[in-house]
């Protein structure tokens, strides 16, 4: 279970969250929405422990990771994996590397045992052939799924954390990751694989989640699932949502 | 309010720079090691600023022979050129001037490189994978600037000393041989040890100060340029105010009078 109770968070004395409270199942697909700088990615940094709250709680599986060092944050962090927008890819790595990252780091993996896993990723996400290319080599599409590959490289993530991943992609790209991102979160609950994607585009929210949080600045404005998106009464997030109404 | 707030704001940056300068050395004795990465950075850094310390001592040796000559060949003493020329290069002048170089290329280096792996989340996915960003990132060049900079110094007095050579010989028409032999006069105990142990101190706060302004960078492209700005002046300044008192130090420590 991950909780946000009375988080508040302020950059430059810019309140970037507002009293922001909400609770997750690991196990669900949750949409953050909202328009530029009103702190969608912020909440996934402090879901993380990339970032500290100026005043609340953050309670993953019971735990308050405010009050753990960064050397604590460790087995908190295992739960998740992130793919951030654009990749973040290792620019001076392969692709190989890049996924290999946290397998080098961390198991006790032979080289060839790495080289097996890795390419097993590949394969699964339909890049194989990629493997000897570098990050700036690769189109806007392979590096998200180069990125997908190595979130799930390191551990089994019971969430995984996606900021604005189809930012920035053509149509047939975006819609190739939506059912990626759909594919990873397969199966039923409380068994599978849950997922908070970050975005401002709705309509690819819609292909992956079930449940939708609304943000405006800094605070939770909706908080429900699809049918009630598409009901709801609020002027702004009716702008949001008309690409979905239209498609209706 | 304002001017408490920035207070604050600059001491606690001031704590986090010192804690990182701390840190970095630390990180060279616990696991896990970062070999490949120090030697990655020592190319980068070593061979990688060759050639410009080699073009920028080159003519700061001619320069300083040129302008040394004239002066003493209007008292009569030309033949001792090499003789302040060597003292200048080997204790005061190619320490700081290799410095300053190497603050310029490699310091930015390290700053814009560190700055784009913030900006472009490559750190956070670091810290995420449980990975120590300052042992990962800041140990390596650290450990490389402090290694290369003594190196690059010593490669750059050589190079300084063939231009005061080539001025002394065929400008100033001096003999060759009395040149060297004045420069070998040069090459004290604690000559050396004035120049040589200036660079040491010289790479590792271009690397601190490069790395801890890369790793705060903030605000898109504009604070990547304002993070690489900083680490050079800011290095510079430091490498020139050390040298001043590094010089003081060893003066008193080697037991040289003013």
């Amino acid at each position: 279970m991950i909780e946000f109770r009375n988080v508040s968070l302020a950059y430059n004395s810019k309140a970037v969250l507002d009293n922001v409270s909400f609770s997750a199942r690991f196990y669900e697909r949750v949409a953050v929405l909202g328009g530029s700088g009103q702190g969608k990615t912020t909440i996934l940094r402090l879901m993380l422990g990339l970032a500290r709250p100026d005043s609340g709680s953050i309670i993953i599986d019971g735990q308050d990771i405010t009050e753990l060092e960064e050397s604590q944050l460790r087995e908190s962090r295992m739960k998740f994996s992130i793919v951030f927008q654009e990749g973040a890819l290792f620019d001076s790595m392969s692709v190989r590397e890049n996924v290999a990252f946290s397998l080098r780091e961390y198991s006790r993996l032979t080289e060839k045992e790495i080289e097996s896993k890795v390419r097993e990723l590949l394969r699964r996400l339909g890049i194989e052939e990629a493997i000897d290319l570098m990050p700036e080599e690769l189109s806007g599409g392979m590096q998200r799924r180069v990125a997908i590959a190595r979130s799930l490289a390191g551990c089994s993530p019971r969430m995984v954390l996606y900021d604005e991943a189809t930012t920035g992609l053509d149509p047939l790209t975006a819609e190739s990751i939506c059912r990626l991102i759909r594919e990873l979160s397969e199966g039923e609950p409380p068994d599978r694989t849950g997922l908070i994607i970050v975005t401002h585009k709705v309509s690819d929210a819609a292909k992956v989640a079930e449940r939708f949080i609304y943000l405006r600045r800094g605070a939770i404005a909706f908080d429900g699932d699809m049918q009630h998106l598409m009901r709801a009464e609020d002027r702004e997030l009716r702008i949001f949502t008309e690409e979905l109404h239209r498609m209706e | 309010m304002g001017f408490a707030m920035n207070m604050k704001d600059n001491l606690a940056r001031l704590q986090d720079f010192y804690l990182l300068s701390l840190k970095a050395p630390l990180g060279l004795f616990r696991r896990p090691f970062y070999g490949r990465e120090i030697v990655e950075q020592m190319d980068y850094m070593g061979p990688g600023s060759l050639f410009i310390v080699l073009l920028v001592s080159l003519f700061i040796g001619m320069a300083l022979s040129l302008q040394i000559s004239a002066e003493l060949a209007a008292m009569g003493l030309k033949m001792y050129t090499g003789k302040i020329v060597g003292m200048a290069i080997v204790r005061e002048i190619g320490p700081v001037s290799v410095a300053l170089v190497f603050a310029g290329r490699a310091g930015s280096g390290m700053a814009s490189e560190l700055g784009s792996m913030v900006l472009g989340h490559q750190v956070d996915i670091l810290r995420v994978h449980g990975v120590n960003p300052v042992k990962k990132l800041v140990t390596p060049r650290v450990t490389a600037a402090v290694l290369m900079l003594p190196v690059l110094t010593v490669i750059g007095d050589g190079v300084s000393l063939l231009g005061g050579y080539y001025i002394s010989v065929f400008a100033s028409h001096q003999s060759g041989p009395f040149y060297w032999s004045q420069i070998r006069d040069v090459m004290s105990f604690k000559n050396l040890f004035s120049g040589l142990s200036k660079p040491f101190i010289f790479g590792y706060i271009i690397a601190c100060v490069s790395c801890y302004t890369g790793l705060s960078a903030r605000g898109g492209a504009r604070g990547l340029r304002r993070s690489t700005t900083t680490a050079v002046v800011v290095s510079m300044i430091l490498v020139i105010i050390t040298d001043f008192l590094l010089t003081r130090v060893l003066m008193y420590v080697l037991g040289m009078r003013i």
